[in-house]
């Protein structure tokens, strides 16, 4: 590890805080409908979608027809999105004239792209034709985020409201996030990533001449726009098949600096937009902080682990200093790759600049263990927000009953309803990696997927199901998921990892906003203090440390061990 | 109030004996299941149990681990078996002790209340758990009324406070509304005959005493919300040992089932889940040693949400019953003058007002009580007249609620003392 490596992460992390607090106010201004800079402009846009859609922005919704309107909403996306893969052979816009994509890949696909997972079973220049990637693929980059942001604000409502039958308009925050918060900051950040040598043009493919006088042809294409919602909307379906590590999708180290500020940037702007709903910044503060110091320790880990290098490798004369450079681009190093992992799994991104398969046991431990954990550090658009908040009703009311009162978060009792729907949300996670994982192992058809043995090949299965349970859709490699049985599984995992959950989210928020606002007294649980941040990591720790360390260490943690003694997979 | 139920200490002979016959009764299944974490624990110790035998039978495993394994297992569930049943045992105890003083209270019941046979007035001994509804029973001051009832007679003035927590003795009285009286409650002066109203087992004081043994039956809100989370932690680890057999046959390796639930046990949360209910019980205990008395979890449970204290009592706090607590004399009569005064008028009011002046003049003035010659008129303390006094010689000297001393307007009064 070097002094500049954690000066470049220190650096990042800086202007993400810097940015992040003033746009959380702005997000909360954009969901409260209040005024903002861009009003003028984009009233009139929103009033015609709501003109041509019938939806009555004045009128709010209960939890349940708010769950049902987001439902529905992602179902009308899925079908679409299905039909546009199946039918895309009939369908215009199809210069390579791509056969229609198999039954089961269309609904992985369909189903990753509408949970905000955008995990790829495929490859795209060779799969999906044009109609396909940008009437389905890029419209899901935008709402399928914009959803995350709505339900997470129907949460923060709940907390925020007293004695309130409604947490909002699922079709109105929709509408407000993708046009005022995402849209804007996208054009911003595309612009940047072009100023710093991202291309950005309609032409498909150029050809050029190599030094030994070869022809190649080199695709270039609207990356920019791509890569900016890629990343700011915590998708990670990338332009081109290398991701980020792609030198067009990610030139230089300041295109990689600004790309890992734009997945962290809106995950913690929400956590400070919280703070501001709730109108206590402390409140959102304390959050933001223990999601830091889980993003931290990730990417501490994880440089430590990529920085130490392969012992064998340096058994056998390789310079130890550049560290584990396998799978990873020169122009990054070791720091900014294990950075990369770090917050592209801490949210539920996925995107990539170096090959996690490649990382050393350890380093690839991080972003798997980040997936366990429902990439909550700090999280998807809005995904984060509500993750954590559900942990953070865990952790209030274990703390309740250390003092002996009935706990309380904002003001809001905890009692047996809210627990009950807590723990439903916290369950869905293991029965669907664990459930799923065990189930692949033991199928033939599954194993033979896996493109490495033992340990790893274990990795490599509960990283898939942790990647798509998560939202998230960082892909291990190794691993062949387009196959009848992972097409079908990954894909449920997918489905129970976003509407198992927040279906009992939104109920928690339906049963917030009835509750009164109990005024805090001297004997309140404070929950903007250091106690509460150690007892909120506390709670991760116990929660998700416990279960699925037995799983860690038949996977990664043994795998080290095999590898200081010798033996690779 | 004398009667003071004194709590049994943590480890008495009489609760763990009971309490360890207890903890093996309560391996009930149906008793277990409202404790899920304790009943997963049971239901697999039976498993493993059987995988002892097998064992022990067919020589194929390790009896000696599996036998191991179980008896841990069944340790656990049988020690919180036993808290819990220790903690129900104080509870039980207490109430047995309630129980006890109201079968020692006797009753004097009329045989012939309506003097049919001649015996009009002549009372038997019997206990209060003997009456029956209809009898009527005599009361005279200084005792306990048996049972639930109604005045059919007489006036008297009777301290309520262990029922009502009101300090200041009430006037109950034949007809009219002010009739009922309440079994446990204490005659001051006069007598009464009460015709009793309620059968033994319903009365007020067995209402309570139900109320307290069932108390620890309900489970408090948050301790149905904890239950929740610690069976939300139980399935998830269940799980967690499940998925596991196979990623370790995955592995290469072969887990018995053994020690999978060996492993299930560690990861489950069996401490709190078996010593959930004795937590709870233990809290209502403390709060006894502060000489406050929660009628269950749920009451302990609210004060630990109490911001805001009102309250709405004239009464002395600490004692049930009004006290002197300070002589203080008008005009130009001393202090010492007022003391004598009222110690002398008080001699013959037995109630604990006039018990407490006494006390006071001779505690902080030094009197002595004088011994009343024969010439001297004792004046006692009742209920019709709400005066007390002594006739001296040349001297009379009354005391008594300001409005009864205005309307007797007894001569030659030297002093008045104004009790709050």
């Amino acid at each position: 590890m070097t002094i500049v490596g954690w000066a470049q992460i220190v650096l990042v992390l800086a202007a993400v805080i810097v940015a992040a607090v003033p746009l959380g106010a702005y997000i909360a201004h954009v969901l409260a409908g209040e005024r903002t800079i861009f009003s003028r402009v984009l009233i009139p846009v929103e009033r015609a979608f709501y003109k041509l859609s019938g939806v009555d922005p004045a009128r709010e919704q209960s939890w349940l027809v708010y769950a049902t309107a987001m439902l529905a909403f992602s179902l009308v996306g899925f079908l679409s999105l299905y039909a546009l893969q199946r039918l895309q052979n009939v369908l215009p816009l199809n210069p390579q004239g791509f056969d229609p994509v198999p039954a089961d890949l269309a609904f992985n696909t369909s189903m990753s792209f509408i949970t905000n997972t955008n995990w790829q079973n495929y490859s795209g220049e060779t799969t999906m034709s044009h109609l396909t990637q940008m009437l389905g693929l890029t419209v899901h980059n935008f709402v399928s985020a914009a959803t995350g942001l709505a339900m997470a604000f129907a949460l923060v409502r709940g907390f925020a409201r007293a004695e309130s039958a409604t947490v909002g308009n699922f079709w109105v925050d929709l509408t407000r996030a993708t046009l005022y918060v995402l849209l804007p900051l996208a054009i911003i950040v595309a612009l940047a990533l072009v100023a710093f040598g991202t291309p950005q043009t309609l032409a498909g493919s150029i050809e050029a001449t190599t030094l030994e006088g070869a022809k190649q042809i080199i695709s270039i294409g609207p990356v920019a726009s791509q890569e900016a919602i890629k990343e700011l909307g915590t998708n990670g379906g990338g332009f081109f098949n290398a991701n980020s590590a792609h030198p067009y999708e990610n030139p230089n180290a300041f295109t990689n600096m600004l790309e890992i500020w734009a997945i962290l940037v809106f995950p913690f702007a929400s956590v400070f937009a919280f703070g501001r709903a709730v109108f206590d910044f402390r409140q959102g503060r304390a959050i933001a902080i223990a999601m830091g110091i889980v993003l931290v320790t990730g990417i501490g880990v994880a440089y430590w682990a990529e920085a130490n290098g392969n012992p064998l490798l340096t058994a056998i004369g390789v310079d130890p200093a550049g560290g584990n450079m396998e799978g990873k681009e020169v122009r990054f190093g070791t720091a900014m790759s294990a950075f990369f992992a770090a917050a592209t799994t801490g949210t539920s991104t996925g995107a990539v600049n170096a090959m996690h398969d490649s990382f050393t046991p350890l380093g690839g431990l991080v972003p798997l263990f980040n997936m366990l954990l429902g990439c909550i550090s700090p999280g998807g658009v809005g995904a984060g927000l509500y993750g954590f908040l559900v942990l953070a009703v865990v952790a209030v009311f274990v703390a309740g009953l250390m003092v002996g009162r009935t706990p309380e978060y904002l003001g809001k009792k905890i009692e047996t309803r809210e627990m009950k729907l807590a723990m439903l949300a916290v369950l869905i996670y293991p029965v669907t990696v664990l459930g799923f994982s065990a189930a692949s192992v033991m199928v033939k058809s599954a194993l033979d997927s896996l493109g490495n043995a033992g340990p790893h090949g274990l990795t490599e299965i509960l990283y898939a199901f942790a990647s798509t349970n998560a939202n998230n859709g960082s892909a291990f490699a190794g691993l062949s998921g387009n196959t009848l049985w992972f097409n079908t599984t990954l894909g449920l995992a997918m489905f129970l990892g976003r509407f198992a959950y927040v279906i009992p989210v939104l109920a928690l928020a339906g049963s917030f906003a009835k509750k009164k606002k109990a005024p805090a007294s001297a004997g309140t649980f404070p929950t903007d203090g250091p106690l509460f941040v150690g007892l909120l990591l506390g709670v991760i720790v116990i929660l998700y440390l416990l279960q699925y360390f037995p799983a860690l260490a038949l996977g990664p943690v043994v795998e080290h061990f095999l590898m200081q003694a010798g033996k690779t997979f | 109030m004398s009667h003071k139920v004194v709590a049994p200490g943590l480890f008495d002979p009489a609760i763990i004996r009971r309490a360890t016959i207890d903890a093996f009764r309560k391996l009930d299944p149906r008793e277990l299941a409202r404790n899920p974490v304790i009943f997963v624990t049971e239901a697999v110790s039976v498993v493993v149990t059987i995988f002892f035998v097998r064992d022990l039978v067919t020589h194929n495993g390790v009896a000696l681990f599996s036998g191991q394994i179980a008896a841990w297992l069944w340790f656990t569930v049988l020690f919180a078996n036993f808290a819990e049943a220790v903690a129900e045992g104080r509870g039980k105890a207490q109430a047995d002790a309630l129980r006890r003083t109201r079968s020692d209270t006797h009753a004097k019941r009329l045989i012939d209340p309506e003097g049919k046979s001649g015996m009009k007035g002549v009372v038997e001994g019997v206990s209060a758990l003997d009456l029956r509804v209809g009898d009527i029973v005599l009361v005279e001051a200084g005792d306990l009324i048996p049972g639930d009832g109604e005045i059919v007679e007489g006036v008297a003035s009777v301290n309520e406070s262990a029922i009502t927590g009101e300090s200041a003795p009430v006037i109950r009285e034949a007809g009219g509304d002010r009739s009922a009286v309440t079994g446990g409650t204490t005659v001051l002066s006069d007598w009464i005959k009460v015709k009793v109203t309620a059968a033994p087992g319903s009365t007020f004081i067995d209402r309570m005493i139900a109320l307290v043994e069932g108390a620890e039956r309900q489970k408090t809100p948050n301790e149905l919300a904890l239950s929740i989370l610690l069976s939300g932690l139980t399935i998830i680890f269940l799980i967690v040992c499940v998925t596991l057999w196979s990623l370790a046959g995955y592995s290469g390796t072969v887990l018995s089932v053994t020690v999978l639930i060996a492993l299930l046990v560690c990861l489950i949360p069996t401490t709190i889940g078996g010593l959930l209910s004795a937590i709870g019980i233990a809290g209502m205990d403390r709060l006894i040693r502060f000489n406050v008395i929660a009628t269950s979890g749920r009451a302990v449970e609210a004060a630990g949400d109490v911001d805001t204290l009102l309250l709405d009592k004239t009464g002395t706090i600490t004692f049930g019953n009004r006290m002197a607590d300070e002589f203080i004399p008008i005009g130009n009569v001393s202090e010492q003058g007022l003391a004598e005064a009222v110690m002398l008028a008080s001699l013959a009011d037995e109630t604990p007002e006039g018990r407490s002046i006494v006390s006071l003049a001779k505690s902080r003035y030094g009197m002595t009580a004088p011994d009343i010659s024969a010439d001297a008129r004792i004046v006692p303390f009742s209920a019709h007249t709400r005066i007390s006094g002594v006739d001296l010689l040349g001297r009379a000297l009354r005391k008594g609620a300001v409005d009864s001393i205005l309307v007797a307007r007894v001569i030659g009064i030297e002093g008045k003392v104004v009790l709050a």
